[in-house]
């Protein structure tokens, strides 16, 4: 199988860095991506949205709940133990802004997609699957203070 | 001065509001999609509308399209805050008629820079 293109993988980290610098006010350190289905990080809030076009796959995002909610206080300007229900739709933006962010650097390469809304899931002792070939690229960031947060980029095979 | 935010993610209408009262604008009015975004111009009117593109029910051309379309409101200056920020997606918009474009991420100066240069028109 296939790994994803490098470049992707590079505007990948740069969109997400952009997003945090920007949007939560924290930079974001990068380490090694990991490719292929090694396992998946431990984290209870997970963000996705889907892209087609000339490419076809999915961006995720994964934090912990308490990562989430210091990045929805941030964004919203109120401390994290005042965030209540707004941790769902803050990391959905959140994921669509990188989604939306990588899609308008690929554009620029002559890559064209769609991205659809994005979809939150909150939980505990979950696990993402794929029931088709994918490729997969798992960046991981360190925030400021510790935090870690995971975004994937997941390509259908027939990329 | 009253203003319009239409964006179908809650916290992206805090993001903008916040933005707006800090710049000393704190009439902003809010609506989660197009169609609600329509029957609240309706309503109360406003001065300037903040749009989103990618909602449900009634996303942010159709929105503006709408506006254009009816005497009323065609005059007035609509921002769109979008991811969507390839060429065509700002033609797309250009044509829908837009008065001005903002691309998501964005920093609180670039919000505050865009409506004075659209208010100062």
């Amino acid at each position: 199988m296939n790994h994803i293109p490098d470049e992707m993988v590079s505007l990948l980290i740069e969109s997400t860095q952009q997003v945090f610098e920007t949007m939560v006010c924290q930079p974001l350190g990068s380490k090694t991506p990991i490719e292929g289905n090694a396992l998946r990080p431990r984290s209870n809030v997970v963000g996705t949205v889907a892209f087609t076009g000339d490419r076809c796959g999915m961006v995720a995002f994964y934090s912990t709940t308490e990562t989430a909610a210091r990045i929805a206080g941030a964004m919203l300007g109120i401390p994290a133990a005042e965030v209540n229900g707004e941790v769902a739709d803050a990391i959905g933006e959140i994921t669509n802004m990188i989604a939306g962010t990588l899609r308008t650097r690929m554009n620029d390469s002559g890559s064209r997609w769609a991205i659809s809304v994005p979809t939150v899931t909150i939980g505990s002792d979950f696990y993402t699957t794929y029931v088709s070939d994918v490729r997969r690229a798992l960046c991981p960031f360190t925030m400021s203070e510790g935090d870690e947060v995971f975004v994937e980029l997941i390509l259908t095979e027939n990329n | 001065m009253r203003f319009l935010v239409v964006d179908d993610s809650t916290t992206m209408r805090r993001i903008i509001i916040n933005t707006l009262n800090k710049a000393g604008y704190q009439d902003c009015g809010e609506a989660a999609n197009g169609r609600a975004g329509l029957e609240r111009l309706a309503e109360s009117g406003a001065d300037l509308v903040i749009t989103d593109w990618n909602m449900p029910e009634m996303g942010g051309i159709e929105f503006i399209r709408a506006i254009r379309a009816n005497a009323a409101t065609r005059e007035l200056p609509v921002l769109m805050v979008t991811t969507n920020a390839a060429k065509d997606d700002i033609v797309e918009a250009l044509k829908a008629g837009i008065s001005s474009y903002i691309v998501k991420p964005f920093t609180p100066d670039t919000i505050k820079q865009k409506i004075e240069a659209l208010l100062a028109r």
